[in-house]
């Protein structure tokens, strides 16, 4: 999305939050959550690595929180991103209620994984591959790589210093670039005429 | 990092996420459990704020305290009444700032 683009739809959003303000209009809410549902599941699913009945429920719990709390959104972040910043903090709950998260995997290891080279499924590699970072690096990724949020919206979604995130993002991708070299080896194999 | 790599691990990740979810229902379920939205009331804050002025002006209505200490303050005298006038006045401020900047931080 270019960036007039997504000033166009930020405006749509505080346009939409404005007439929930102000006229406590409940369909203005049902387009901003059909609006925003699909990536918020969609992080969520990710965060809970594909369990879709609890990224569900905790997506409704963001939406019902966004609602209640509407009115402390005060538009120095884009819509989206407070409610990203809503849902990472219900998972963050979910978590410390029913130890869900994954343990850290970050033992300092740079290596390549074994099961990498000529395997099948390019998906799967990256799937295990990510599995492997840290749960920060994790989060950095996902937040500003795949959901497409720039640093400073990262930071402000997962409450971390803009350094920390830039620091994860950059060992996270070197970690990954080890270990799914074997993938860029066949690219550049397959290249090679 | 080369530059080239990082969008390759980039590309590689953005290839494996899979996007927005159709929404399958979701919205309108979520739509049925909506609660009433509750409006903040503000009767609270300024009867608080009546109850607190009317106590301090008539505490201090029958109190030399506060004539002295402008008397004193205006003659350039640093009496008791004077710091005693320019202490509570610190403190009112620095309690307002403190309460600004809290509510500025929970927005």
């Amino acid at each position: 999305m270019g960036v007039a683009d997504s000033a166009i739809e930020a405006r749509i959003d505080h346009a939409l939050v404005a007439r929930v303000l102000l006229g406590d209009d409940r369909r203005a809410f049902e387009q901003l959550l059909r609006r925003h549902q699909g990536m918020v599941r969609a992080q969520l699913r990710r965060l809970l690595h594909g369990d879709e009945a609890t990224a569900d429920d905790l997506a409704q719990e963001t939406f019902l929180l966004a609602w209640r709390k509407l009115d402390q959104f005060r538009g120095e972040a884009r819509f989206s991103t407070w409610l990203y910043r809503i849902a990472y903090s219900c998972f963050l709950q979910a978590c410390r209620k029913r130890s869900l998260r994954g343990g850290d995997m970050d033992n300092g290891e740079v290596e390549q994984l074994p099961a990498l080279h000529h395997t099948i499924d390019l998906q799967m590699d990256v799937e295990r591959a990510m599995r492997r970072l840290s749960a920060a690096e994790q989060m950095v990724l996902l937040h500003c790589v795949q959901l497409g949020l720039s640093h400073d919206e990262t930071a402000y979604v997962l409450t971390m210093p803009l350094g920390t995130v830039k620091t994860h993002a950059t060992r996270g991708k070197a970690k990954l670039k080890v270990w799914l070299a074997a993938w860029h080896q066949t690219a550049d194999e397959e290249r090679t005429p | 990092m080369n530059h080239s790599y990082d969008d390759a691990i980039e590309a590689l990740l953005r290839k494996q996420f899979d996007g927005p979810l159709p929404d399958d229902g979701f919205s309108e379920h979520v739509m049925q459990r909506l609660p009433p939205r509750r409006r903040r009331v503000a009767w609270p804050l300024w009867a608080g704020f009546l109850v607190g002025s009317g106590t301090c002006w008539l505490s201090l209505l029958f109190s030399p305290l506060l004539q002295d200490g402008w008397r004193d303050w205006v003659d350039g005298d640093l009496s008791v009444s004077t710091i005693t006038l320019l202490v509570a006045m610190t403190g009112m401020s620095l309690l307002a700032g403190w309460w600004s900047m809290t509510e500025a931080d929970d927005r």
